[in-house]
């Protein structure tokens, strides 16, 4: 009798946890057994095929951020070239590889990751699966060039344009004249955007008048740890910072939280946040602007190019003149004066002239 | 280093280390009964979800720690069958449960919210200032009363098992059972029936450990949060040498040590972040290998015990 128990609590763990799969990969359209998730016109792509798109993602896709705006983008391009879609999130870094190939086997035709951390893992799958196109964004310039089989695109969105969008607000906003910068991993793209954010912050204090100061960059080692975020940002605050901006998922989630807090301990708004990568405004009262980055559209050319035949071996570099980056709507928190301003460095990094 | 940096350190390290405190009584209340359980981080991340949930749905966040505690309880049957009744190996099940938990956790989310991505917050457990109506920056004022309920309960927690170990009847019976549970068993302990209330109260502390993350800390749930917690507090027991002050003084340092890594990353100006992250684990293992030589922890702990065996 024991023993038949036992085993029925082993097979009740166990289907759990294949359920748990199944749902951890739910999708706005369903999974590819249910047929859900075909596109609304009944279409599909135009030789009669329905194509599949897969996402891997180790933050979560309801973060607040950058997991919600990645997925967030497949789910738009999909939609939009009538492709399914299934994601895998929330997943350890040991499982990077494993997930990617999970989906290979299941017959996806388009496997996005959303992030440089899983550059190894989608070369190694790219290698293996030579019939399946892997999109990186963020990934190196150079990525594709190490595909063997070259089915890997980068998609890279340019990080010192995002840090211009965020610091140029910063600068504009700051009254401490102290922003600050709170990443997820050390990674080229989280320290392009820094860099990015801390020359342009400075060089637009420096244009009205004031002295600009980053603090140092600091790193939660993770995305999903939202409690260092609310520690991070109050030790931040500490030394005065009063504009944050961050590339973190769900730790840049708790920084808002300890943000809100102090503001609603003061009784005014006095320290800012800015988002990325979509526009989340009015998602947290602190937020007073967003740095939005048309990965949908990325992702939408990937598609277009499997379709056709013609996926791979490119970098599909992302910038405010093709449309992929832009600035969020600001919110009534900045004054009208500084929108002004604000919209004038936006069009002066458009047209190439920002810091000349 | 200012009395400011101090005093904030201070009141970081308190936040930080209340949930190690309830992970670590729930350790300390199972080892002692010979229960060691590795799956505290399973249970903390599904009392965490749940009683995020709770407090969603209903909008208060005491209810959401009640929950999260049955949560905890519930999913610890498993464990306590398994291991009391079928003599199953309780490291195996306890990392059973730290697989299969928070994957439960994951999957209860996505069946509620749905795969559409919205950052979905809930309002935290009010302190006891905030119940008072005073606001001040006082230090003393805001370590003693800035604090959710929560964290005065994890305090008379410690003091109350301090107590129930060492100066009652029931509370050295039950150490009997963790000790050498054929001795105690034939004093008329009921030896299954203490390890099944530690079950209960391990699973009750961790999930209240998890449900403390999203009602009284952060105001999101996201994958993840527990964050290693659950193996922390399985140090910290080792390291506080099976006693309840000694759990507690142990909670305080890891949250320190964290804290400390937070506060100096901040203010480094240079120095690499990666040398403040490894102050807490090398300060682990330094601890560990000073006063971890002597065995402390009861006799008989992962052991499973058969009634019948000679």
């Amino acid at each position: 009798m024991k023993k038949i128990f036992a085993l029925i609590l082993t097979l009740a763990m166990v289907l759990s946890l294949a359920a748990c799969g199944g749902g951890n990969s739910g999708s706005g359209s369903g999974t590819p057994s249910d047929g859900a998730g075909a596109p609304a016109d009944g279409g599909g792509s135009s030789d009669g095929k329905t194509y599949k798109v897969a996402m891997i993602c180790d933050s979560s896709i309801s973060d607040g951020g950058w997991g919600m705006a990645c997925y967030n983008a497949m789910v738009d391009a999909a939609a939009k070239y009538g492709w399914e879609t299934e994601v895998s999130d929330s997943i350890a870094q040991s499982a990077y590889y494993e997930s990617i190939v999970a989906f290979c086997d299941l017959g996806y035709d388009l496997i996005y990751a959303p992030g440089n951390q899983y550059t190894t893992a989608i070369l190694q799958a790219a290698e293996e699966y030579p019939d399946i196109a892997f999109a990186l964004l963020n990934g190196g310039a150079d990525t594709p060039s190490q595909a063997v089989n070259g089915n890997v695109t980068s998609l890279l969105p340019d990080a010192q344009q995002v840090g211009w969008i965020a610091g140029i607000l910063a600068g504009l906003m700051t009254e401490t004249g102290k922003v600050a910068f709170i990443g997820g991993m050390e990674i080229d793209t989280t320290k392009g955007k820094y860099a990015g954010f801390v020359e342009s912050a400075e060089y637009v204090g420096a244009q009205e008048g004031k002295t600009v100061e980053a603090l140092d960059v600091v790193y939660s080692g993770d995305f999903s740890a939202s409690d260092k975020g609310i520690e991070f940002a109050k030790a931040m605050m500490d030394q005065g910072a009063d504009v944050f901006f961050g590339d973190a998922s769900a730790v840049d989630s708790g920084a808002r939280q300890a943000i809100d807090e102090f503001n609603a301990a003061a009784g005014s708004v006095k320290v800012y946040d800015i988002a990325q990568p979509g526009d989340f405004l009015g998602q947290n009262e602190c937020i007073i602007g967003s740095q939005v980055t048309d990965n949908s559209g990325l992702v939408g050319l990937c598609m277009e190019a499997v379709e056709n035949g013609t996926f791979g071996g490119e970098t599909i570099f992302g910038t405010m003149q093709n449309g992929v980056l832009s600035a969020g709507k600001l919110s009534d928190l900045v004054p009208a004066d500084v929108q002004e301003k604000y919209s004038s460095y936006i069009a002066q990094v458009m047209d190439g002239t920002f810091m000349q | 280093m200012d009395s400011t940096f101090i005093s904030n350190l201070i009141l970081a390290s308190v936040r930080m280390a209340t949930p190690l405190i309830f992970l670590s009584l729930a350790e300390l209340y199972s080892q002692r009964a010979g229960l060691v359980h590795i799956g505290l981080e399973g249970l903390a991340a599904i009392g965490s979800l749940v009683g995020f949930l709770v407090s969603l749905i209903t909008g208060s966040p005491l209810l959401g720690v009640a929950a999260g505690a049955a949560v905890g309880i519930l999913v610890n049957m498993i464990y306590a069958y398994a291991t009391i009744n079928l003599c199953a190996e309780q490291i195996v099940y306890g990392m059973a449960i730290n697989i299969f938990a928070p994957a439960l956790a994951s999957f209860i989310y996505r069946v509620y919210f749905g795969a559409g991505s919205e950052l979905v917050q809930v309002g935290l457990m009010t302190t006891l200032s905030g119940l008072l109506g005073i606001s001040s920056d006082n230090f003393l004022v805001r370590l003693l009363l800035d604090q959710t309920p929560m964290v005065y309960l994890a305090y008379g927690l410690v003091i109350f098992t301090a107590v129930y170990f060492n100066k009652t009847k029931s509370g050295l019976n039950y150490k009997a059972v963790g000790e050498y549970p054929k001795a105690a068993a034939t004093l008329g302990i009921s030896v299954v029936g203490v390890k099944y209330a530690a079950s209960v109260i391990c699973g009750a502390l961790a999930g209240i450990g998890g449900a403390y993350l999203t009602t009284c800390y952060s105001t999101t749930y996201t994958d993840g949060n527990v964050a290693g917690r659950g193996f922390i507090a399985l140090a910290a027991v080792i390291f506080g040498r099976w006693s309840a002050g000694g759990v507690l003084l142990a909670c305080l340092f890891f949250g320190f040590c964290d804290a400390l890594q937070i506060r100096l990353q901040v203010g480094s100006y240079g120095i690499p972040y990666q040398f403040f992250q490894m102050i807490p684990y090398i300060a682990t293992v330094v601890v560990l290998t000073v006063i971890g030589m002597k065995k402390a922890g009861p006799k008989g702990v992962g052991k499973p015990y058969l009634r019948e065996e000679r």
